[in-house]
Parts: structure tokens; sequence; C-alpha cells
């Protein structure tokens, strides 16, 4: 999958996975997806920032301010009850989804 | 905190959001700098994406565009101006009709709990009437279940004083003004506790008006003895101005209903069942839960026990309609009964009229709008092109053009109020309506203003806003169009009002009859008490007595007095053709009186009581190509023959010329009225008439009136609608010009070079008016077809106001189009000249 044109419901359930082990800034997230991904994932701004505003929008992380690790006041995301709770629903059905892609790139 | 709340959050916390956003972001770039170089991208346009999720990114814009189209409109404050006085004048003639509308339909009177009181009148298969008889009001009140209360009004005319000046009086239920509400200003007012109980003192409540014009405002009046017709009252107290008591009328004083026949001697309203006698409106006030239905169901069940007792009186399958009471429209009272179905509703063709009317005003006013608009694309073109060219699309410029429209639609909507209101308050100051009846806009006023202000914006802004983005504002087809449906309405509007205007000078030149010098005197003997043979006597004496009056020339009686207010209709239906028409019973002396000619077969005799005359259109209407003569006629189970066929004449309304004249009988004496002719003017001779007709019995004080006042009253309300819509198409009409006018010039300013060119070469004046001239002639010509079509189809709802005027009088629609045409070709005389005047050296020279 080209790095630059992942669906933005994967982006979303990516962002729910890696705030759920804790609060994360902006640019923490990004970075993260990054490493996890083993540096095939980047996140864009352009992607990134809409996404998150959504998920506060949507009530699923709320926004608190925090210190970054360069010492500058910055927001972190944490997840919410109900962020879990839509991460889990995301989590079923992106397996399902690619479970059956899975069988249909085997067997066809 | 659900999802909206949250959006909502952010939108009232926007700037703070933004700029956290905006900081955040910031941070995201440093980091990324630091470890991988700068990153690419507009960050302007980063932040601008991420905001675009909390879904405010439209409210922006608009504002944006709101403010851009202040500054436009502020800059140009002429177009501006011109602009919302053109929309004014469009929306303010819709926002005066509707308000009217509103008043008389839509509104509640200014009454306590509106929704619960209904109107009852009388209805069976064969007959109608509008009043009930006294007897038969009672009957309902003592019976229903359905019913609190019934409450009941009569009007009769009293005098007070000794130079008995007249006072418009109503009988009403002492009820009256605890259902509805009112509160005193002066004393108190009609009360059931004190004034229903058997020997009750006699009181009046008089209204502030009066009390103010002939007590001159007393405040210690309440407690005071007053002379109502001779008769000693004292005065209860004083009625608010707002008062309204479900009558259109002006009301100078109220008395209770059981007093009448103590004022009014030998008065046999409490007992008299009769359809001809004057009976009482009646309103019923709805118990709780129970609805018109209902009401109507029990008081039709009740009428039909009641007819067991008074099978003569009660109709037959007689039902009593409840319609919703508290409505201006619900109290406007036919004073009206007859055999048949009821006269269809005349209010809906009058509204449907008007309304169209004022809806063509609104259309011209939206084309003029709309030429100006594209006149003004072609001024803005560079300002067009360089907002394309940095990257607006061409929805947003449309959406930017059509928010400069609705803004100007916003300010017509609140000037066109602001007119629409003085305009109908002004027309009400005129006409004399009450003072409880509030012109003031109410919401559904403004909801009707700002409807139509969007609405108009449609029209006049959509259709240019996306000519001007695709370059197309300057086809001539559209502009042509415009003009077309300019003229189109004008013209229509033109012929309406010249039909009106026609219909008007006709039926004050000639309604059939020498009205000049009538007079009617009406000494009202059923409500004193007359029995036949009694009112044969009194009418005797009163006519002998009258010829020896020295300048009275024919003395007659009838029971339908010339556009009295009491009308008899009869809907019959002879070799299937259906017609309806007026009924006058009157004595073989009237034709003559009234100096209206028997044209064929011979007058009415005394002694055969089954021969009648009718005007020649009711004989054409009901035997078409037959001979009349001879033809019978069943009316209430008798078979009457037609003994003579009487020229047309309006005697017992403006419009219908449709009459059946019968002989009186005895039974009809108590209700007949004297119509004299005299020598000379009638006004002078009409004091003696009543010297001599009170001589007779001093108890009566007689109506008399010239027949004159009656027409001219009759006529009034008529004038009152052929200046409106007289006003309504010089405006229409001024419009369309400056549409003609604004086109012309627009041509010729486009083409000056071309025709400085064609002057150059020597063309001839001719020659240079046909070029500029010659793209309108089309679309002008289309209008005018347009418009006299749409006339045409317009005037059927007209006829109930035409008087005998034919739909398609060609005076009218010849005199509309020579008016319009010349109106045009006024308007074109301006600006055409400046196409001759191009001087085309300087012309040639500008670019």
């Amino acid at each position: 999958m080209p790095k630059n044109e992942m669906p933005s419901g994967v982006l979303l359930l990516l962002i729910l996975k890696v705030l759920r082990s804790g609060p994360l800034h902006g640019y923490a997230v990004a970075q993260r997806i990054h490493t996890l991904s083993s540096e095939v994932l980047k996140v864009e701004e352009g992607a990134l920032y809409p996404a998150l505003q959504k998920i506060l929008l949507k009530g699923w992380a709320t926004a608190e301010w925090g210190i970054s690790e360069t010492n500058r006041k910055v927001r972190f995301y944490r997840l919410t009850a109900a962020g879990r709770k839509q991460l889990d629903l995301e989590m079923d059905s992106y397996d399902r989804v690619h479970a059956a892609i899975q069988s249909v790139l085997r067997t066809a | 905190m659900n999802e909206l709340f949250r959006r909502l959050r952010y939108l009232l916390n926007r700037r703070r959001l933004e700029e956290e956003l905006a900081g955040e972001m910031e941070f995201h770039r440093e980091m990324a700098a630091r470890a991988a170089g700068l990153p690419l991208g507009n960050t302007l346009q980063l932040r601008e994406q991420a905001r675009e999720v909390w879904g405010w990114t439209w409210l922006d814009r608009l504002s944006q565009d709101l403010r851009y189209a202040l500054r436009l409109l502020l800059r140009s404050p002429g177009f501006t101006i011109a602009a919302v006085l053109i929309l004014a004048i469009g929306i303010g003639a819709n926002v005066a009709a509707f308000g009217f509308f509103n008043l008389i339909v839509l509104r509640p009177l200014p009454v306590r709990d509106p929704a619960t009181l209904v109107r009852f009148q009388r209805q069976s298969p064969k007959s109608y009437a509008s009043v009930l008889p006294y007897p038969e009001m009672a009957f309902f009140r003592e019976h229903a279940r359905t019913l609190l209360a019934v409450l009941a009004w009569t009007p009769g005319t009293l005098t007070i004083g000794p130079e008995a000046k007249p006072v418009r009086a109503h009988f009403a239920t002492a009820n009256l003004f605890h259902e509805l509400g009112a509160r005193p200003l002066v004393g108190r007012l009609l009360d059931p506790s004190l004034d229903d109980a058997a020997g009750a003192e006699p009181v009046v409540v008089f209204s502030r008006g009066f009390w103010e014009r002939y007590f001159g405002g007393d405040s210690s009046i309440a407690g005071k003895v007053v002379y109502l017709n001779g008769k000693p009252v004292i005065v209860a107290g004083v009625a608010d101005e707002n008062f309204s008591d479900l009558s259109l009328n002006t009301v100078d004083a109220w008395l209770p209903i059981t007093e009448q026949p103590y004022f009014i001697a030998g008065s046999k309203l409490l007992t008299e069942y009769a359809v001809e006698a004057p009976g009482v409106t009646v309103w019923g006030r709805l118990q709780r839960g129970a609805t018109p239905k209902m009401a109507e169901e029990e008081l039709s069940s009740l009428a039909a026990i009641l007819r067991k007792e008074h099978p003569n009186d009660i109709w037959e399958n007689e039902s009593l309609p409840a319609q919703a009471g508290a409505y201006a429209s619900a109290t406007i009272n036919q004073g009206h009964h007859g055999t048949g179905a009821r006269d269809p509703d005349r209010l809906v063709p009058i509204a449907a009229t008007a309304g169209a009317l004022v809806l063509l005003i609104l259309t011209v006013a939206c084309t003029d709008l709309g030429s100006l608009l594209l006149a003004r694309g072609v001024a803005r073109e560079r300002e067009m092109s360089i907002r394309a060219a940095v990257g607006a699309g061409q929805a947003r410029l449309i959406r930017q053009l059509f928010t400069e429209s609705l803004l100007l639609g916003a300010l017509g909507s609140l000037a066109g109020l602001g007119l629409g209101y003085l305009v109908l308050r002004g027309l009400m100051a005129v006409s004399g309506t009450p003072a409880w009846l509030n012109p003031a806009p109410d919401w559904r006023v403004m909801l009707f203003a700002a409807g139509a202000g969007l609405l108009s914006t449609i029209v006049f802004g959509l259709a240019p806003a996306v000519q001007i983005v695709r370059h197309r504002h300057r086809a001539t087809r559209m502009r042509q169009s415009l003009v077309a449906a300019q003229v189109a309405a004008g013209c229509i509007l033109l012929v309406v009002a010249g039909l009106l205007v026609r219909a008007l000078t006709h039926a004050m030149s000639d309604p059939g009859f020498t009205y000049e010098r009538l007079v009617a005197i009406n000494p009202d003997l059923a409500n004193h008490g007359y029995m036949a043979s009694r009112a044969d006597a009194y009418l005797k004496t009163l006519k002998t007595r009258l010829r020896e009056l020295p300048g009275v020339e024919a003395v007659s009686f009838t029971d339908t007095p010339p556009f009295g207010r009491r009308t008899v209709t009869v809907g019959a239906d002879v070799t299937s053709h259906v017609f309806r028409a007026h009924l006058a019973n009157v004595d073989p002396q009237y034709f003559e009186t009234l100096q209206i000619s028997i044209v064929r077969g011979v007058n009415l005799r005394v002694a055969d009581s089954h021969s009648i005359v009718v005007s020649r259109s009711l004989a054409r209407a009901a035997w078409p190509g037959q001979d009349p003569l001879g033809q019978t006629l069943p009316l209430g189970g008798i078979r009457y023959q037609v003994a003579g066929i009487a020229a047309d004449a309006r005697v017992a309304s403006d419009q219908e010329t449709n009459m059946i004249y019968g002989v009186a009988l005895p039974s009809d004496m108590p209700t007949m009225v004297a119509v004299v002719r005299t020598a000379f003017a009638p006004e002078v001779l009409a004091r003696n008439m009543l010297h001599i007709a009170k001589a007779i019995d001093p108890r009566i004080v007689p109506d008399v009136r010239t027949i004159r006042s009656f027409v001219n009253e009759s006529l009034d309300s008529k004038k009152d609608t052929a200046l409106t819509a007289g006003v309504l198409a010089i405006l229409a009409l001024l419009l369309a010009c400056l549409g003609i006018m604004g086109l012309v010039a627009y041509t010729v300013s486009q083409r000056a070079k071309e025709l400085a060119i064609r002057l150059a070469l020597g063309a001839k004046p001719a020659q240079i008016l046909a070029v500029v001239l010659r793209q309108l002639s089309l679309p002008v010509l289309a209008g005018l077809l347009l418009g006299l079509a749409g006339a045409a189809a317009l005037s059927r709802l007209l006829d109930s106001l035409l008087f005998g005027i034919g739909r398609l009088d060609p005076a009218a629609y010849l005199g509309a189009i020579v008016f319009f045409a010349v109106s045009v070709a006024l308007a074109c005389v301006g600006p055409a000249r400046r196409a001759l005047r191009l001087d085309p050296a300087r012309v040639l020279r500008s670019d």
C-alpha cells in the first residue's frame, strides 16, 4: 500500500490504537505510527490533523495540555471510554474485512 | 456531551481553538524539521483542512460573502437605493394585500378564547338564512349541551334626545360583553345577572366614539337617564374602543335584546318565527371538549324537535352549519335569506384577483431588478475575471453574487414590510374600519414578507448570477425575455384596471332606472307589530298623503328597496337552465315610478297574483331561444306565469340584473318600503315625507333616504377597488417602462461604436432608431399578446365586480394597448435620442 494513500478509516483506527497505550501529542502520534510500521507508513499533517479533529468531535478522545519532551506546552490526546469502544468496533470490522480480502487473494 | 453540542462549542470558541490548532501544527513542523528536513505544504491550507472537520466553513464563507456584499452595496448607493425601492414596491403591495387577508381571514378577533367561538346560520336543502328567529335561538340556548353560552344580536336604529339624532344600536344578549372578555371604560357593561332578570330596568352601553361625540366624554355618565326613541333608559357605562362585538358595523350603543320591544313599539322580535322577520345573528361558545361538528349535529337535532311544535317555521331537514366564529370573515353578515343553495362566497374571487394583481407587480419588480443586475454584470466583468483567476470556482462566484442579491432581498423585504403596513393603514383609515382591526404586522405578515423576499431573490438574483459567471450576461435573449415578462404583467394590470374603471363609470351612469330623483321610505311596519290589514291601511294612507305633497310625481311599494341591504334570492332550475335571480314583490305602479319600461307583454295586476314580470336578462338566461311570454316558473311550490318582460335594471343589488317581479300580496304589506319619485331635488322633499309618515303613526320613525345615497354607498367600495387597481397598474407601468428604458440605454451604450460608424457613413436617423429599437419590438409584441391572453383569463375571476360589463370589453383592452404603447414609446425616446446625438469622432477615438 503506498504510504500516502492510506484510507482515512484505517488512519482513524491506527490513531485510536496508538493512543490506547496512553496520551500522546500530534507529532508523537505520527512518529509512533511511522516507527511501529517499520517506517513504511508516513502520516502527513494534511491527513493527521483533520483526523484528530474528527476524533475530538466524535468524543473518542479529549485534548489536554501537557509538556513535550522538548519542554514545549502542547496538546495531548487521551482516549475516552467511547474511544476505546470505537477502537474495539473498528478492530473487529477491520479484522473481518482483512480476513475476507485475504481469503479472496489466496484463493482467486 | 453529544456531537452537536461539541460542534457548537467549536463555533463559540472558534478563535481560541484555531490558535491552539495553529500552535500545535507549528510544533509538529518544528519537530519534523528537526528529524528530517522541512516538510512541504502550505501551512494555511493545511490548517483550513483540519478546521473543515468542525463543519463551520460555510459560515465563514457566508459572513465573508455578506461583508463583501455589504461593502459593495455601500459603494454604489444609487444602485442600492433604486433596487431596494423597486423591491419595496413589489413586496409592499403583496404585504398590504396579505395583511388585509390576514386581518379578515387568518387572524382571530381580539376577543376572549376565540378558538371556541362558532357562528351558526340556517340551512336546509331548499332554503338558507344568515339569521335565526329569536325564539329558535332561545330554544337552542335552553337545550344545547355542547354550548356553554349562546350570543346573539340584532341591529336597529334608534334616536336620542329631543333632536332625534340617529343612534346605531345592537340589541344583544346580555352575556355578549362577558363572553367576549370586554372591559368597561366607564361604569359597567351589560351583565346577565342584572339585565336578563325579569323586570330589570332598561339600560344602555355606549361606544367610546359615540360617548365622546355626543356626551363630550362625560366621565360621570353612568347612572344618568337618557331618552332613546323617547323612552327613558339608564346609562350603564361605556365600552372600550377596542371592543369587537363580532361585527364590522360601527355601533353607537348596545342594549339588552330583551328590551328591544320596549324601544321599538309593537316589535315581535322575541316571538316571531317568520324568515322575513329581522331575526338575530347567532354565535355559540363551545363547551370544553366539544367540536363545532358536535354542536352542529346537536342543534340540527334540536331543530327537528322544535319543528314538531312549529312545522311551518322550522324548515324540513333544517341544519345549522357552524363556522369558526371569531374571524372578521365570519362576521360579514349577508343579511340575506333565500331559496336554493347559498350564494357562492364572494370573498374568494376578490381575494384571488387581488392576489394575482399584486403578484404581477412583484413580477415586474423582480424582472426590473434582474435586468439591473445583468447590466451591473457588464461593469463587473473585470472583477469577476480577477476572482476567477485567483482560484474562485464558478459555484463560489455564483454564491457570492447570489449573496449580494439575498442582502438586497432582505433590505427590500424590510422596506416592503414598512411600506405595506403604511399602505394598509392608509387604506383602512380612508375606508373607516373599526379601531380594533389592527393593521400592524403580526408574525404571519412578517413571515410572509420574509418569504416574499426570499422568493423574489431567487427569481431576480439566481438567473443573472449564473449568466454573469458564465459570461452570458451580454446575451440579448435573457434581456428580451425579461422585457416580455414586464410588458405582459403590466398589460394584464392595465386591462384589469381598465375593466374596473369602465365597470364603475357604467354603473354610475346607468343602473337601468332613474335613481336621481327617488326617495325610499322604510316604516319597518313588521318590526312594529303591524299585521297585514293594518299595514295595508297605513300604506294606503301614506300613499294618499304623499301624492298630495307638491313635487311628488309617483309613489309605489316594494319589499326590496333599490340597493337596499335586505335581498331575497331564488335559485331555480327551468328546463335545465340553472340561474339565480333576485325577487321583488311590488305593486303595479313600481315600473312607472322607477321608469323601467315593460318591453314586451303586460304589467302586473293586483288581481292576478300568479303572473310575474321578469327582466330581459333573466328571460334570456332561463329560456334561451324561446319566447319567454307565457312560460311558467315554479317558485316555492307555485307555478307562476311570465306576463311581461321588463328592461334590465339593477334594482336589488348593484350587479344583478336577473329580476323576478311579483305582485305584493296582503301578507307582504308589513315588509313594504315606499319608493317615491320627485319632480326636483329629493333631499328637500325627504324631510316633508318624514313628517307625513310620522303623522300617520307617531310611534314609527321611518328611515327616509334618497336612493342616490344608497347608490353612492355601494359605489364607494367599488371606487376604492378601481382606484387600488389603477394605482397598481400605474406602478406596474412605471416599473415596466423603467425596464425598457434601461434596455434601450444599455443597447445604445453597448453598440455606441457601431452606431457611430453608421452615423459617420451617413445613416439616416430612422435607420439608427431601427437598429436600436429592433431588438425591442419582438419582446414587446410577445409581452402584449401574452398580457392580453392573461388578462382575458384573469377577468373570469372579476365577473362579480364588473356590473354587467363584458369581461372582454373591447374599450378596456384597446385602451390598455394604446396606453401601454404610448408609454413604451415615451420611455424609449430619451435613450434613443442619445443614439442620434452620438458624436462619431469622439466615440471612435474613446479607446
